[in-house]
């Protein structure tokens, strides 16, 4: 069995045919299921928050089979991925995707449950006092970082529970936490 | 007595042959009587043979083979229903019926990713793996009996040859002659060029394309446009091993 490193690659990875989109409506469903389960699976024990759709990424190709995902494959793998509520586009061109292996609801949940076990209701803090909080607690939220690169007013866990403030710049960015 | 001709001599004649006929069929009904009893002793002692050997029928799958083979040649069918001495004795039937299911299960299973053919050879080390804890080992003489249980249920399984290969259908699709060929082309290999598909088999262009078609909608072939070749590829799943595809 083929690993990348320490993980290990489904069977499918050594079939060329995967590495092409498919164009029978019934294959090409199979396909993209199989290659979004392996993306989230990837990106969940490598802890891998963004992918770059021209950059090199180490399930894009098989050398051993000499196939390489085509541009249009990657983008309707993905695409499919932020249908679903697993990914997010971070920009228009959609070059740069945020893989949510765990679910923004998850996330927000995690930061919740860290606000109310350290006592911070009620206080204001930023997002980066947040972020290494969490961090030096053992949690592992380094996502946090990426996270603010979405507009944080479109978060579902905004709703009640957290206002933002946005500052001037970046390091002046604030969340009160009214849990 | 002077022969005589005439009512009294056709009359004797007549009664003559009723005679004959009589004894005639005396004689045909002493031979099947006499049929009949060596078959019954005869299948008395398969009882007496199964009911001793039990375990062993069971157990190995290449004696299980000659013992069905010994009972085709009497007449006998151990599976022909549920119920009776047969299927009490050896629980044979459940065997199968178990087998069945199991087969079902997998190809269902694997549909999406051969388009409803699979290798027998395939079909039987996934059912190997999923009876690993089972004591009875299944051998591919076991599968077919098993399929062909399937298919006098109407359930649309079906053995087909394609070269040196069987393949098991569990989708209604017919594969015509054409098709056929290609999956015997495709096993070299594990695909086929439609340029290949041409020379190989003295085919138009036309004839080659239609049939790649086809198998492609039908889940049977994969499209494959990576090779730095250029040709595009027709991969037929059916004829991998699921489980070890490519390198």
């Amino acid at each position: 069995m083929q690993k990348l490193g320490d993980f290990k690659l489904p069977h499918f990875f050594n079939y060329p045919p995967y590495f092409t989109l498919q164009p029978v409506r019934e294959t090409r469903e199979k396909q993209i299921q199989l290659w979004k389960e392996l993306i989230l699976d990837y990106c969940r024990t490598q802890k891998i928050f963004v992918i770059k759709l021209e950059e090199e990424f180490p399930l894009f190709s098989n050398s051993a089979i000499e196939r390489t995902l085509s541009h249009e494959a990657r983008e309707a793998f993905l695409s499919d991925l932020v249908a679903e509520g697993r990914a997010e586009w971070l920009d228009k061109g959609r070059r740069s995707c945020l893989i949510l292996w765990h679910r923004i609801q998850d996330w927000a949940d995690i930061i919740v449950n860290f606000v109310k076990d350290n006592g911070f209701e009620d206080s204001v803090m930023t997002v980066e006092e947040i972020r290494s909080g969490i961090e030096s607690r053992g949690t592992s939220i380094h996502t946090f970082n990426h996270v603010n690169e979405l507009d944080l007013d479109k978060f579902p866990f905004a709703k009640g529970k957290l206002a933002i403030f946005k500052g001037t710049s970046t390091d002046d960015e604030g969340i009160k936490f009214s849990v | 007595m002077r022969r005589r001709p005439g009512i009294g001599g056709l009359q004797t004649a007549a009664a003559a042959r009723d005679q004959y006929r009589l004894l005639g069929e005396n004689v045909a009904k002493l031979r099947t009587d006499l049929m009949k009893e060596q078959l019954a002793t005869f299948r008395s002692q398969l009882e007496e043979f199964a009911r001793k050997h039990k375990n062993d029928i069971r157990k190995n799958p290449s004696f299980r083979s000659q013992f069905h083979e010994m009972c085709a040649k009497v007449g006998v069918d151990p599976l022909a229903s549920n119920k009776g001495f047969w299927a009490e004795l050896l629980g044979i039937g459940d065997f199968y019926y178990e087998l069945g299911v199991q087969i079902v299960e997998i190809c269902l299973a694997t549909r999406s990713l051969n388009g409803g053919l699979i290798d027998l050879q395939e079909l039987c080390k996934l059912l190997r793996q999923k009876r690993k804890h089972d004591r009875e080992a299944v051998s591919e003489d076991d599968c077919l009996r098993a399929i062909s249980k399937l298919k006098t249920l109407g359930s649309g399984f079906e053995v087909i040859s394609a070269g040196k290969k069987k393949l098991v259908r569990s989708v209604p699709t017919e594969l015509k002659k054409d098709h056929n060929e290609i999956l015997e082309l495709a096993q070299a290999q594990g695909y086929v060029t439609v340029d290949e598909v041409e020379r190989r088999l003295s085919w138009t262009h036309g004839r080659a394309i239609d049939s790649l078609d086809t198998l492609l909608e039908e889940g049977l072939a994969m499209i494959d446009d990576g090779h730095r070749d250029g040709k595009r590829r027709y991969w037929f799943p059916c004829v991998s091993s699921i489980s070890s595809f490519g390198v």
